[in-house]
């Protein structure tokens, strides 16, 4: 990311982020490091990819980039100013929305779904009581789930159910930037289909910003217009989607590509073996 | 060969406000020794349902029933408690659709395999330890020998998964039923998790019912597949003949959907028009009927279509398919 764009309104950077957790084991104490001096930046209508190996520290860094977590080094800018007190990470959170990697613990259990989703309109004051209802009942045929949704508990749900209810819920409050992590894993490729269809629309239609975290490749071509690839708390290599995938320069990101199941590609193995 | 289980018309229906909702329609499958069977299918289709009867664990408010759900000449639905504890963990094991609830966060992941290997076998907790150590390895959980020592919560959604996946691997089951046990893993250890498994089906006789929206992964790990939609199956058979021509127009929909490496924005993936309906909105008709584009007026509104023969093995539930052996979609 050159400095020109960094320091531009609306943009979200993470400059050289270092995480330590230290983990007490049987007495003694020892540091694990997550994240290595990752820098991150995307820019308005700019759809940024994270992948890399499980257990790099994609789900640290994003955690970091909203202020779930505290970094051991490093700073989280946003618009071009650190966010450094509360206040500021209060602003930051009224524009930026993180989807959790887990769809199962991130919904309370005994709120209803309806209430769930009507909550931060309620929080952040953005419409009249009255408008409540109709407004949950449209962002859930958005992400493709029947209204009548809004009456269920979240233990009536199924996975991919509930992780379009979470995506549903950040977006009620029509966010600048998304984080998502892992949402699209868990659902059917039609309904995928359109969760990415409604992504774009939206970095069409209001500049919505993404960091899209993910183990598919597939998806992450598809979707993203950088990819950044990271490996043991460190980014290996990053560019842009075509030209990563294309040309992949680090022996890891061509690990990963080799390893994509292609239902084409395994019926034609299968054909070969016949 | 004599299939080691075989699920015989099973139904899973939640009490509703207007009457029974059924999520489980009248579903039969089996599975011999050594072979693996993919679900795939609609989110909400109600493959996680299906794979919990299997466990005799289903939510306390679905009522399920079957003619017959035979398990090594057994009926599962007339085992008593007792004789669950021997088959659950044991005989059949689950990898759970989500690995947080599988593992207890007060635990670490030592202590939980070992108390899950001692559960079911008489050893002495270093042999149990150093079974962990090997199912962990086999999972491709990282330096287990230390990292073991690890609470759930200091690892990642994908090494709380390969937790699991060792905790179902823990006492040599001669089923494993995983439920998108590979979802949150990246695809180099998901390619080595699904190489393990079919390691295993072929050393130890091991069935495997394995839950994937991943149509390629259900090329490479499947022998069957069974493609649900709304509660009902709509299309079975051999995974290699099914996904060469498949013939159910929601399968072709699927298939039409799924992003490959070649996939790019200017040739927008097309997901399937329409939504699913509710649960329970299905009336007498076929599931499919309100997003297809080739129903069979006068048909499909009230009938439910019986299976018809695509190829050797390869059955599909459509009355199209039946009528002229079209296929629909392109
Ligand atoms: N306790 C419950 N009460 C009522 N309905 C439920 C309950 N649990 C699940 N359902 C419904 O049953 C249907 C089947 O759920 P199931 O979890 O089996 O779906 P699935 O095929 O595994 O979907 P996914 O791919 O999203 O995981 C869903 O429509 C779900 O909403
Ligand atoms: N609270 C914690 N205490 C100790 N170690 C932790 C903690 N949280 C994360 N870690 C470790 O930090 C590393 C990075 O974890 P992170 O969750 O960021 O990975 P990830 O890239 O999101 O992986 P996945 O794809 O599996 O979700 C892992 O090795 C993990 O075990
Ligand atoms: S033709 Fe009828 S039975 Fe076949 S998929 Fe369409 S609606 Fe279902
Ligand atoms: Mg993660
Ligand atoms: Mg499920």
């Amino acid at each position: 990311m050159n400095a020109a764009v960094s320091t531009s309104a609306g943009v979200l950077e993470a400059r050289n982020i270092v995480k330590t957790f230290s983990v007490r084991r049987e007495g003694r104490t020892r540091e694990v490091r997550a994240v290595n001096d990752v820098s991150v930046a995307v820019a308005p209508g700019e759809i940024v990819g994270l992948v890399g190996e499980s257990g790099c520290g994609k789900t640290t860094l994003s955690r970091i980039m909203i202020g779930i977590e505290q970094p051991t080094q490093g700073e989280v800018r946003y618009g071009g100013k650190p966010v450094a007190d509360r206040a500021d990470w209060a602003a930051l959170r009224r524009s930026v929305q993180y989807v959790f990697q887990d769809p199962f613990t991130a919904l309370c259990p005994t709120m209803r779904i309806g209430k769930a989703l009507a909550e931060p309109l309620a929080i952040h004051g953005l419409c009249a009581p009255s408008e409540r209802d109709g407004k949950v009942a449209r962002m859930l045929e958005m992400v493709g789930l029947h209204p009548d949704v809004a009456r269920r508990m979240p233990n009536q749900l199924s996975g991919g159910q509930r992780q379009r209810v979470n995506l549903a819920r950040a977006l009620m409050v029509e966010p600048k930037i998304l984080i998502c992590d892992e949402i699209v894993s868990g659902l059917d490729v039609s309904v995928q289909a359109q969760v990415l269809q409604l992504l774009l629309d939206l970095k069409q239609r209001l500049d919505l910003s993404l960091i899209f975290i993910s183990h598919d490749l597939r998806v992450i071509r598809y979707l993203c217009d950088r990819v950044l690839v990271m490996y043991l708390g460190e980014i290996v290599e990053q560019g842009e989607t075509a030209s990563v995938f294309d040309n992949p320069r680090h022996d890891y990101t061509r690990t990963l590509l080799a390893a994509i199941p292609d239902h084409s590609r395994a019926l034609a193995a299968m054909a070969d073996n016949a | 060969m004599e299939p080691v289980l075989s699920v015989e018309n099973l139904s899973v229906r939640f009490p509703g406000r207007a009457g029974d909702i059924t999520v489980v329609d009248d579903l039969s499958f089996s599975l011999e020794a050594g072979r693996s069977l993919v679900i795939a299918g609609e989110s909400g289709s109600g493959k996680s349902m299906a794979c919990q009867t299997l466990l005799g664990i289903a939510p306390g408010s679905a009522r399920v029933t079957a003619t017959r759900i035979g398990w090594r000449g057994r009926d599962l639905q007339k085992l008593s408690q007792e004789d669950w504890r021997g088959v659950r963990g044991a005989e059949i094991a689950m990898i759970f659709q989500d690995p947080t609830a599988a593992l207890n966060p007060l635990i670490t992941v030592e202590h939980q395999i070992v108390d899950a290997v001692r559960a079911h076998r008489r050893c002495s907790r270093d042999e149990a330890r150093a079974r962990a150590v090997e199912v962990l390895g086999m999972a491709g959980f990282p330096d287990a020998a230390q990292r073991m020592k690890s609470y759930p919560s200091e690892l990642s959604g994908g090494l709380r998964q390969r937790v699991a996946i060792a905790l179902a691997l823990a006492n040599a089951p001669s089923l494993i039923i995983a439920d998108e046990a590979t979802t949150n893993l990246d695809v180099s250890i998901q390619a080595q998790i699904v190489k393990l498994l079919r390691e295993l089906q072929k050393k130890l006789g091991m069935a495997l019912i394995f839950v994937t929206h991943d149509l390629g992964l259900a090329a490479e790990i499947g022998d069957d597949l069974l493609v649900m939609y709304a509660g009902h199956a709509v299309e079975y058979g051999p995974a290699r003949g099914v996904l060469a021509d498949p013939c159910h127009p929601y399968t072709r929909g699927l298939l039409r959907s799924a992003p490959t490496l070649k996939s790019s924005r200017d040739n927008p993936l097309v997901p399937i028009p329409g939504q699913p309906p509710q649960p329970g909105s299905i009336g007498g008709g076929a599931p499919f009927r309100s997003r297809c584009p080739v129903s069979v007026a006068g048909v499909c509104e009230t009938a439910r279509p019986g299976w018809s023969e695509a190829g050797p093995g390869h059955l599909v539930a459509c009355h199209r398919f039946a009528q002229d052996g079209r296929r629909g979609l392109p």
